[in-house]
Order: structure tokens, then C-alpha cells, then sequence
């Protein structure tokens, strides 16, 4: 699953498990960037962000590098923290009812109720928080089976565990040229951190399917075949990781995706001289990004990076947004690096699409259901 | 600024409020219910759905959890026949309830089925300890927290240390634990604060079981066995009359006649007429419960025949089947005291 259920501490504690990042141009109003968190897996109707919490959205300007194998991301950041209080009451559905607030880059704060459609709006934001219906897909137990099988397990009509099951989502529409410098590419991480004095980053997420698919099988790594390397990645700050357990992950993302380019029988992605697999530093910046200036497109995941590989101008928005079917993208990308038919796990849909009119994410589904 | 990832001198950390957190349990379950009811979830999902629904029992004291917790235990058993997670989930159900040999078994034929013993051992040495077999415990215990001193194993030794009575050890470790702590759920301090209070409440130390109780409370206003405890201490010290405020509403809300049990004593203490009507009530589930689940109840309908339940030819029996069940000290004690009574 995307960043779902993704390491013992995520699944500790669901409320501090982000499941999704989603950044894309806004699709009414292109002087608006729109960021999306989504944490809290299966949540139920009752479901609550913490009030120990910052659900933090971290925008850094970005460049491509001059060797174009890598992005260079600018020092200055702009983050948007998002705290919540202890629900006051119930509605008249009896769910709890709750405020929260955003503090923006510039000190300004904007309040807003959790789940009110509206949300809230301060200058240049648009904020929404609340349940939503879960917009990934995928077909899971098929994903864990071509691990175990070492084969491409995935059917024509796949089955999604994720179908009607919803979230709790965190959407930021903002005027990027007022409330970020630089641009027009960002890059985009999300995390969740106690609040508190001294924060602690409790989980990070950048690109979808790095610590499930491409981080989470050990049986392939030549180096840490024991270790559950998940919460340690979760720990490391995306645009500055530590360099004591870089090696670790280098070599993890190595060996799994050699595994993946192995699945059709052929090399889409030959080694280096040292044996990295070119995707490797790419991923370990593990940040979506999204051109602001370019317009909003419905499948453009990783558009960016791969014309980076190619050594040609990007034609699309980058970033991700929320109907995509990113699942195809990322194991046709690992497997026959998009030079091959489009690989797909079977599902090619969520319970509801998302609209592109904000808060963008379908609402929550009331009666849930399994697929 | 972020601290540094594996800095130790985090003494506070913030927690999620209770109700929050106790909100959000109810989602979790509810969110992994439907998947199961129609029969399309995992065996991992199921698991956890049995964990989060017995861990829900135990905060709110609700023995119907922990029955619904058991048949579902014992239905994944039956789905799942060849899956030694099923079976470590019905260990734990079936430990809940008391019966530690089925619950041995279950890990035993866990670890038949292919996993190894450091994923068992835990369950195996919670077990051990509800038995008083305490060395063993220990054994499996540190070996663990030498391995890897995460909070969770270093919590379970507090746990047994605490139960031991060794006091020093349990303090060491309840602070190394929460030093260790890196997460937002009120959960696992509630419960950690709660061991140290039963410990203080062992060794008579009153005021510290109540600093205990009370800040096991804080973390989770809902945990009823802190409630609880928490009025037994206040009873102790004379505080009558907030420790009746705690046992009415307990005994109100939980389907656990311990509260009722609880209440009945203070108020036939107090001379209030009332007891009778709380009596009448813990004794009728006191004996539903023995018929269901005699191992689990066995000690708490004996405690009541002996105080509230002014029966001690009823608490008899039932103290010796329960020192046939685990051979603990407080086993003991409960023995002598019916037999003294009789």
C-alpha cells in the first residue's frame, strides 16, 4: 500500500501514519499549487487527528542538477504546520467535533473545523481537513505475492483492500508565488512530529511506494537481510539524510530494484560500475516534485525525473495527483523502465474519483465496504 | 528545529489525548470490521482487529470485548488452521481468560507451524508471568531487552519486576522506558503507570500507588482498572466519598461486577442501604462469568464471596481452583484467607 501500514511504528499508531502526498497544480486556478496529506489507514467514522501532533508540509524550491541525474534543492523552506485540539463536543451525528489550525510560512495562522466542506482561508490558503474517502489503490496481496513467487503475480481484474476504506486528509490550496520563493519546481515532503518543544519526526513521506514496495522486502538485500529498515527511514530528514545509515538504504534500494527490473526478463536498468541502479539517488531524494507552472495533468507522476534520465525538457506538471493510477506508473517504470507495454496490478480504480473542485478528495464513504 | 533521532534525554514527550485516543481505537475497529463481516480480510488484518478489540477491553473494562475478541480468535483458528499467527492470537484471547496451559499450547503449535521463537517468546513469557513463573519469565524478558531495549521490552520488564516486588529494578526501568518512548499514543504509559501502581498497592505504599493510578488515569480518563484502583486507594485513605464518585460510575458503564463488587463494600462499609442493590447485581455476573469463563473468575467471585458477597463457603472452591490454575502469591494468600473464613 502506498505509505500505508508502513513500519511498526506507523502501525502502532495509525493517527501518525501518513498514507499519501499528493502535489499538483490547482485544476481551476493555476496560480494555485494544491498540497494534500492523508494519514490515519481504515480510519472509522469516529476517527481523530492527534492533538499531540504536527502534521507538517515541508516546500523547498528545486533545480535540476547541472549533471541532470539529480535535483539540487534550494536551502530555504517553507512549511505549513498543522495542529488540531481536543474535539468540543459532538454534532448532531454524534461525531466528534474538532478545530484545528494552520501556521503558515510567514507566522500567519488560519483556523478552520475539521471535516466543514468550506474549511478555512487565510491570504493566499485554502485549507481543508477532515475524512475523505481513501483515493489509492492497489492490489496488495498480488504486490506481496510477486515478491514470493519472485514472478509478476498481478490478474487481469485485481482486488483492492483499500476499496472503500477512507482517510483523514489534510488539503492545502495555496498562491505559490505569494506564500513560496522561488519556483516554479518544488519539492514536496510530508511528516508527522510530536509537538512539543522538541519535535521528533515520527514518519515522512515524499513519493508514493518507497517503504512498502520499494524499501519493505528484506530478502533480496545483500547487506541488512534481517533489519526492518522502515522506521529508521521514517526518522531521517528527506532533504538531509544521515549519513550513518545512507548505506543501508543505498544498498536495500539496489538490491529490490534490481529484483523488480528481473520481472520481465530483461535489463531496462543496467547497473553501474559500482552496482547502483540508476534509480537509486533519485529515489533516495525522496520528495515529489511538481513544476507550478506548468498545467494541471492527470498522470504525470515521475514525468519530471524520468525526462531528467533522458536528458530532455519535462513536459508535464510532475508531482502527483490524486486519480492517477500510480501503482501502473511505478511498476512499469521499475520493471521495464517505460520502455514496455504499461504494467498493471489489475485495480484501476478507487471507490470514488476524486473532483477537481476543492477539497478535491471524495467524501468519506459511510457505509464501508470490502471490494 | 528536529532532535537529533536517537538522542535519550527525552523525559516528556506529548500524548495524545485520551479521549482522543480512545476515539481513535473505536475507529481502528471499526475501520478493519467490515473487511472481516464479509469475510475478505487478511489473516494479518483479522489479528489486529483481535488485538485492538481486547485492548479495548482492557482499557474501558469490557468483558464483551474480550469474548468477542475470543471467538473471533478462535474462528481465524479455524480459517486459518496453518498459520501460526492465527494461533498466537488465540493464545493471547485464551491467556486473557485465564487459561494459560490452551494458551502454552497455542504458542507451541505456533512455533510447529514456523515462527521462530523471538516472535513467540513475548507471548510466552506474558504467560509465564500470569503463572507466577517468574524465572522463566525474566529469562525470556531480558534476553530480550538485551537484544534490542526498545520501550516495549523494556515496559514488560517493569511490569515483572514490579509484580516481583523488586522494587528498585521497577523504578530503574520504568524510567529507562520512558526515556525510551517514541510515540503519541497515550496507550502504553497508561498501562506502564498502572504496573507501578499495583506494585506501590502491594507494598502498601499508598500515596505512591495513587501517584501511579492517578497518572495512568490522566493519560487515559477512560482506563477503568486505573479508575478502579485508583478508589480502592482513596478507600484505603479514608477518601470516601471520591472513591465512591469513581466506583458509581464504573460500575455504571462496565460489564465487569468487580466495580459493582467494589462499590457494594464501601457502601456496606458506610452503612448505606444501597450495597445491597450492587451486591445482588456483581453477584449474579460474578456467577454468569464463573460458568463461562471459571479459570478467569475464579479469584475476583472469590474475593467478592469473601468481603461484599459474605459467602465464604462460595469462595472456597473457587480459591482452590484457582490456585490449581497459577500458583502465585496472591493465589495463595486468597486460599489462606478462604480457608481462614470458613
Amino acid at each position: 500500500m502506498s505509505d500505508h501500514i508502513s513500519g511498526p511504528r506507523a502501525i502502532a499508531d495509525p493517527v501518525t501514519d501518513i498514507t499519501d502526498v499528493f502535489a499538483f497544480p490547482c485544476p481551476e486556478s493555476p496560480e494555485h499549487l494544491v498540497l494534500i496529506m492523508n494519514v490515519f489507514p481504515y480510519a472509522g467514522s469516529s476517527a481523530c487527528f492527534s492533538d499531540a501532533v504536527i502534521y507538517r508540509l515541508r516546500v523547498r524550491s528545486v533545480f535540476i542538477a547541472s549533471n541532470r541525474r539529480a535535483f539540487a534543492v534550494a536551502a530555504e523552506e517553507f512549511t505549513f504546520d498543522c495542529t488540531f485540539d481536543v474535539p468540543a463536543g459532538a454534532d448532531s451525528e454524534g461525531q466528534p467535533v474538532q478545530d484545528g489550525r494552520c501556521t503558515m510560512p510567514n507566522g500567519e495562522t488560519v483556523l478552520f473545523r475539521v471535516n466543514d466542506e468550506n474549511g478555512g482561508s487565510g491570504e493566499g490558503l485554502y485549507i481543508f481537513a477532515g475524512q475523505r474517502s481513501d483515493p489509492f489503490f492497489l492490489d496488495g496481496p498480488m504486490a506481496a505475492q510477486t515478491l514470493a513467487t519472485r514472478q509478476l503475480a498481478f490478474k487481469q481484474v485485481g482486488s483492492d483492500r483499500l476499496y472503500g476504506k477512507n482517510v483523514l486528509g489534510i488539503v492545502l490550496k495555496l498562491e505559490w508565488a505569494t506564500l513560496l520563493k522561488g519556483g516554479p519546481m518544488f519539492a514536496v515532503v510530508c511528516e508527522t512530529l510530536t509537538s512539543g518543544k522538541r519535535p521528533i519526526r515520527l514518519e515522512r513521506v515524499g513519493r508514493p511506494e518507497i517503504k512498502n514496495i520499494t524499501l519493505g522486502a528484506k530478502i533480496f538485500d545483500p547487506v541488512n537481510r534481517d533489519l526492518e529498515i522502515r522506521d529508521l527511514y521514517n526518522n531521517e530528514d528527506a532533504f538531509n539524510l544521515s549519513e550513518h545509515y545512507v548505506g543501508a538504504y543505498r544498498a536495500r534500494l539496489n538490491a529490490n530494484l534490481t529484483f523488480y527490473d528481473g520481472l520481465d526478463g530483461k535489463t531496462g536498468w543496467p547497473l553501474d560500475e559500482h552496482g547502483n541502479h540508476p534509480l537509486t539517488e533519485l529515489l533516495l531524494a525522496d520528495y515529489l516534485v511538481v513544476d507550478a507552472s506548468k498545467p494541471f495533468c492527470e498522470i504525470s507522476y515521475f514525468e519530471i525525473e524520468q525526462a531528467m534520465l533522458k536528458e530532455r525538457a519535462h513536459i508535464t506538471c510532475g508531482g502527483r495527483w490524486l486519480n492517477e493510477d500510480v501503482v501502473d506508473s511505478i511498476l512499469t517504470l521499475y520493471v521495464n523502465a517505460g520502455n514496455g507495454p504499461r504494467i498493471s496490478d489489475g485495480v484501476d480504480g478507487p471507490i470514488a474519483w476524486s473532483s477537481r473542485i476543492f477539497p478535491y478528495m471524495a467524501p468519506p464513504n459511510r457505509l464501508q465496504v470490502a471490494s | 528545529m528536529i532532535a537529533a533521532t536517537h538522542m535519550n534525554d527525552v523525559t516528556e514527550l506529548p500524548l495524545t489525548d485520551g479521549t482522543i485516543a480512545l476515539l481513535n481505537l473505536r475507529a481502528q475497529i471499526e475501520g478493519l470490521e467490515p473487511d472481516v463481516r464479509l469475510g475478505h480480510a487478511t489473516i494479518e488484518s483479522r489479528v489486529s482487529l483481535i488485538d485492538l478489540i481486547t485492548l479495548r477491553g482492557l482499557i474501558i473494562g469490557y468483558i464483551a470485548d474480550y469474548q468477542r475478541a475470543d471467538e473471533m480468535a478462535e474462528q481465524l483458528v479455524c480459517d486459518a488452521a496453518t498459520d501460526g499467527t492465527a494461533f498466537v492470537a488465540r493464545a493471547r484471547t485464551r491467556a486473557v481468560f485465564h487459561r494459560f496451559a490452551d494458551a502454552l499450547d497455542d504458542i507451541d503449535r505456533a512455533e510447529r507451524l514456523g515462527l521462530n521463537s523471538e516472535t513467540t517468546n513475548g507471548d510466552r513469557a506474558a504467560i509465564f508471568q500470569a503463572l507466577g513463573r517468574y524465572d522463566e519469565a525474566l529469562a525470556i524478558r531480558e534476553e530480550a531487552a538485551d537484544r534490542r531495549a526498545s520501550f516495549e521490552n523494556v515496559a514488560t520488564l517493569v511490569g515483572l519486576y514490579a509484580e516481583r516486588g523488586e522494587v528498585e529494578a521497577a523504578e530503574r526501568l520504568y524510567a529507562e522506558s520512558r526515556r525510551r518512548y517514541r510515540g503519541v499514543s497515550p496507550f502504553p504509559l497508561a498501562l506502564l503507570h498502572f504496573q507501578l501502581g499495583l506494585m506501590w498497592m502491594n507494598k502498601g505504599r499508598l500515596d505512591d500507588a495513587r501517584t501511579s493510578f492517578d497518572a495512568a488515569r490522566r493519560c487515559v480518563p477512560a482506563y477503568a482498572p486505573a479508575q478502579g484502583h485508583l478508589a480502592e486507594v482513596e478507600a484505603e485513605l479514608g477518601e470516601t466519598e471520591s472513591a465512591l464518585a469513581r466506583l458509581h460510575s464504573l460500575a455504571a458503564s462496565s460489564d465487569d461486577p468487580d466495580y459493582a463488587a467494589q462499590l457494594a463494600r464501601l457502601l456496606r462499609d458506610a452503612g448505606c442501604s444501597q450495597f445491597r442493590h450492587w451486591c445482588r447485581l456483581a453477584a449474579t455476573r460474578y456467577d454468569e462469568l464463573v460458568a463461562s469463563h471459571p479459570e478467569a473468575f475464579a479469584d475476583h467471585a472469590a474475593e467478592f464471596w469473601l468481603a461484599a458477597g459474605a459467602s465464604p463457603d462460595k469462595a472456597l472452591p473457587l480459591a482452590r481452583m484457582n490456585i490449581e490454575i497459577r500458583k502465585t502469591p496472591r493465589a495463595y494468600d486468597l486460599l489462606a484467607r478462604a480457608v481462614a473464613a470458613n
